[in-house]
């Protein structure tokens, strides 16, 4: 309990106590001892005292007792008895007759028997007790000649002394309880001066945990070195400053210590005068050590407030790109969860990052799939080796091609290998790939039919001259007849053939020249205007409000058209809707648009209208060249050519004779690049 | 228990063992005070009483003649004590008036008790062994201005007591026979007492402090061994006049006087057990003597115009 109590008192209450309890266990028992010592050589030197004038007296009564002369020998001991702190005197012969005394009023008689002198030598003394009042009787014997004549007696008032040590013990005490409150009050005062620097302390380390770091805690020093030593070094650290001290300070300029480490200095400062002058107490070397590291510790918060900014802002500029990329990045640790996810994956899974970070992919895709994409990373994570596939992941009804990529990784907490997957969609590469491949596919058909052609046209020549001159040798009417007539027809279909064969393998060639889009187009639909009446099939051309000049060869322009018209009647059949429409889309874009009611494309041949040799049309019908040659001759100039099937609602707004039974439709639409400049007057002049 | 709390315990018991006197105090003996009772007055002593002219204190006076008083009281077969008369004049009164039985003096204070009705019946032999003795004027050997006896006038003189027989009456009555008068000495002094007065006047000449001194006879063989006596010289000595002597009081049974006179007479200084009594009272042997010894005393008294009450 004590302890505690102890425990609960404040620093400068125990050392208030402890001073004062120090104190007095010095004072008291030195004053006991001393009160004693006091007493005991008091006593001793009363004792000393008694004997002497009992043994003076002793000497001086002897004339009196050999005259008899009792007066004087009463006069002996009244004198002697006058003294202060004698209580009586009194003088016996030596049959212990008392022959004169000190007392009045009879004589008590007690005192005869309670102490009687030696025959020689020191007095005896014996201590009484007479009513309280303590008395030191001394008996010093009377001798003359060696004669013993009788005994003087002698009461010497030992209480008397003791009342004078107690009053010494008590003035002792006094100043003992005098000094005691002037030590405690110095003490007091001492606590306060070392107790207040130690709570300013305390408070500044409670402001430091306040993360109060730019406190000063140390003394403002009256005269620091630079006044002292009189250096005149203004750019010596310590200069100006009156807070810390110099050996406290690193790279200060001082003759005697620079270059000195502060270890080094304190030892080296120690006959400095500023040292002297400054050294301080533990206080002061703990006030400035707490400001060093509340210094020290500022720097180093502000160190790591910067390495977390930098850190922040990395992990930002990090987390953009992670989640600008429109790949799909997550990190999964060795158990196959989550670890981080980017933007793009928690949009593609359709949830936030938050909800997919610890959990595992069968919580996000069907049974199969997630097992597969386990089993993969486990493969990873057992082999270290890197997967990279393609692959079509379905995922909202939607099936797209993706390039992923698994790897191994760092995790990044304890170091144990993690699971970094990346899938980059390449849905619309592989399509262009696949164009490509179609492109080039083409292009070698291309080649492989001009080739052919050219080689068949002659034999093609050869029969259809001989079938022509066959016919003038046979009369008319006759089976031979018909059948000539047959092989021509089929020979000259073969020529149309060979004829588009060629057309398409020279897809480069032809002279281009600036032609208005409207002249082309007014061509190619006076040529069918007839076939597509004959069909009930109304043609409706709007050449649009502008110019539309480009740079092509008029001939294969006009072809495309005509291809164009071609597709769409046949697309029609009987009675139907064919516009054509022409715009001018972009300051250097014009645009020739062919929409139909026909039947329309089914949606998966939408994108190979444009191959070559693919047709719709039965046996003999078509070539399957015509939409392959546009394909080429548009593109040949630059432009685009697309197709959308059923035709755009707003194909036809406005426009009636859209037939008995319009079908979905189809609109095949040209895009080319405009010529700048003026129009080439010879050029259009003379196709027109 | 912890080491701090037994060096406290450790330091405690020290200071206790060291404080002396701490053990327990002397028991006291109670005494009622109250008790009183007067003291029964002293029965009246009886026998012969001595008293030795009190030259020198009580206590001196006792030692040197107990002895002789034991053997005179034996030898006589009665009780004799020796009395302490404080004065010469005490003691020439208590004579007078019978409380002093036998009187040992000086032969001036005899003469006043001669006057009273004693009777001197014997005196001593001097240790010198003559019984009688003179007294002497001593002088520094140095000193040119005192040749003779004549050449102290005028100068500063030391004598042992006014009452002193060999220290001073002696010496004066040859100053008288050499007529010089007290008056025609530049100062005359006595050696402050008490005691060793013989010795002080000795050292006063000595010193230097006093021109002359004069002394008993013997006296200066006191110094012998303490100062260079070859600086003192003996300007004279006066004739010799009787010794102390002893008287019986007026009215005491002679037959008593007889007794104890032959008791003295008795003692011889050859027998050791004598010699004890006689060194022990200063003295060689008593002889007898008359009243008629001392009239060369009485004549010197005359001389210097003593009259038994200026005699002191």
């Amino acid at each position: 309990m004590r302890p505690r109590i102890l425990a609960r008192l404040s620093f400068r209450a125990k050392i208030t106590l402890g001073i004062a309890a120090l104190l007095l266990g010095c004072a008291a028992p030195s004053i006991w001892l001393a009160s004693n010592m006091a007493a005991l050589e008091l006593m001793d030197e009363i004792k000393a005292r008694g004997a002497v004038l009992a043994e003076n007296l002793a000497s001086r009564v002897t004339d009196s007792m050999l005259a008899d002369d009792l007066l004087r020998l009463k006069n002996m001991a009244d004198e002697i008895a006058a003294v202060d702190d004698i209580n009586y005197a009194f003088i016996m012969d030596a049959e212990g007759r008392v022959l004169a005394s000190s007392f009045t009023g009879g004589f008590p008689v007690e005192l005869i028997g309670v102490n009687a002198a030696p025959q020689k030598g020191p007095p005896s003394v014996r201590l009484l007790n007479a009513s309280g009042e303590f008395i030191y009787d001394f008996a010093a014997p009377v001798v003359i000649a060696g004669t013993h004549f009788g005994q003087v007696r002698l009461g010497l008032s030992r209480s008397r002394h003791q009342a004078r040590i107690d009053r010494l013990t008590a003035a002792m005490a006094g100043v003992a309880g005098a000094a005691l409150l002037l030590a405690v009050g110095a003490g007091m005062l001492f606590a306060r001066r070392v107790t207040r620097r130690i709570n300013a302390l305390r408070e500044h380390a409670e402001e430091v945990v306040k993360g109060n770091l730019d406190i000063r805690a140390g003394t403002h020093l009256r005269k620091n070195c630079w006044e002292i030593m009189q250096c005149g070094l203004l750019n010596c650290p310590a200069h100006g400053d009156a807070e810390r001290r110099c050996w406290r300070l690193a790279g200060t300029l001082c003759p005697d210590c620079k270059g000195k480490s502060p270890r080094d200095k304190t030892l080296s400062c120690v006959n400095c005068k500023v040292y002297q002058r400054n050294k301080g107490d533990e206080i002061q070397d703990l006030t400035e050590t707490f400001d060093v590291m509340s210094a020290a510790l500022s720097a180093r918060l502000s160190e790591l407030r910067d390495a977390q900014g930098t850190l922040a802002s990395q992990e930002r500029l990090l987390r953009v790109i992670l989640d600008a990329t429109p790949d799909h990045v997550a990190l999964l640790d060795a158990n196959l969860r989550y670890l981080a996810v980017n933007k793009a994956y928690a949009l593609f899974l359709g949830l936030p990052p938050s909800a997919i970070v610890g959990r595992k992919d069968g919580e996000f895709y069907p049974p199969g799939e997630a097992a597969e994409r386990e089993r993969e990373f486990a493969g990873v994570l057992e082999t270290g080796r890197p997967l990279s596939k393609e692959a079509a992941i379905r995922r909202a009804g939607r099936e797209g091609w993706y390039h992923v990529q698994v790897g191994q990784a760092p995790g990044p907490r304890d170091g144990s290998p993690a699971v970094l997957r990346t899938d980059r969609e390449i849905t619309q590469i592989k399509e262009f790939r696949e164009q490509l491949i179609q492109a080039q596919k083409m292009e070698a058909l291309g080649k492989l039919a001009g080739g052919v052609a050219h080689e068949i046209n002659t034999p093609l020549g050869v029969i259809l001259g001989y079938a022509q001159l066959l016919q003038e040798d046979v009369p008319e009417g006759g089976q031979m007849r018909e059948d000539l007539l047959a092989i021509e027809k089929q020979t000259l279909i073969c020529r149309d053939i060979v004829a588009d064969l060629l057309k398409f393998s020279r897809q480069g060639e032809g002279r281009r020249r600036r032609v208005l889009l409207d002249g082309a187009l007014r061509e190619a639909i006076g040529l069918v205007e007839r076939s597509f009446a004959l069909h009930r099939i109304n043609l409706v051309y709007d050449p649009g409000p502008d110019d539309l000049p480009v740079m092509a060869d008029p001939e294969r322009l006009k072809q495309v058209w005509i291809n164009f018209l071609n597709n769409a009647r046949d697309a029609v059949g009987e009675s139907g809707l064919v516009s054509v429409t022409a715009r001018k889309i972009a300051p250097d874009k014009a645009s020739v648009t062919f929409a139909d009611t026909g039947s329309g494309i089914l949606p998966e041949y939408v994108e190979k209208v444009f191959d070559p040799f693919f047709t719709t049309k039965p046996v003999g019908k078509g070539t399957g060249l015509g939409l392959a040659v546009s394909y080429g001759i548009i593109k040949d100039y630059g432009g685009e050519l697309t197709v959308q099937s059923p035709a755009p609602a707003g194909a036809f707004a406005g426009k009636e004779g859209q037939g008995d039974k319009p079908g979905p439709g189809s609109a095949f639409t040209a895009i080319l690049p405009l010529s700048p400049g003026g129009l080439d007057e010879a050029g259009t002049q003379k196709d027109f | 228990m912890t080491a701090p709390r037994f060096a406290l315990l450790a330091l405690l018991a020290f200071v206790l063992a060291a404080a002396p006197g701490c053990g327990p105090d002397e028991e006291p003996i109670p005494v009622d005070m109250s008790r009183r009772e007067e003291p029964a007055p002293a029965a009246p002593k009886r026998g012969l009483t001595y008293a030795y002219l009190p030259q020198y204190a009580h206590a001196v006076s006792y030692q040197r003649h107990r002895l002789l008083v034991e053997y005179l009281s034996k030898a006589v077969g009665m009780p004799i004590r020796q009395v302490f008369p404080d004065t010469f004049d005490e003691h020439v009164k208590m004579v007078a008036r019978g409380e002093i039985d036998i009187s040992f003096s000086n032969p001036f204070v005899y003469l006043r008790l001669a006057e009273h009705g004693a009777r001197a019946f014997a005196r001593i032999v001097e240790p010198s062994g003559k019984p009688a003795f003179r007294g002497q004027i001593i002088v520094r050997r140095d000193d040119p201005a005192i040749r003779s006896v004549a050449d102290c006038r005028g100068k500063r003189w030391m004598a042992v007591d006014p009452s002193s027989a060999g220290g001073y009456l002696f010496a004066l009555g040859e100053f008288y026979d050499h007529g010089l008068r007290e008056e025609d000495f530049g100062a005359i002094g006595f050696a402050p007492g008490p005691g060793g007065k013989q010795e002080k006047v000795v050292l006063a000449v000595y010193s230097g402090t006093w021109d002359v001194g004069s002394i008993r006879e013997g006296a200066l063989a006191l110094l012998a061994d303490r100062i260079d006596l070859d600086r003192i010289r003996i300007l004279a000595e006066t004739r010799a006049y009787p010794s102390w002597v002893y008287a019986a009081r007026p009215g005491l049974d002679p037959e008593v006087v007889r007794k104890v006179s032959q008791a003295m007479f008795a003692l011889s200084v050859n027998r050791p057990d004598d010699a004890v009594i006689l060194q022990s009272a200063n003295i060689r042997g008593l002889i007898p003597a008359t009243d008629a010894d001392y009239d060369s005393v009485r004549e010197l008294a005359k001389k210097l115009g003593l009259t038994p009450e200026t005699i002191q």
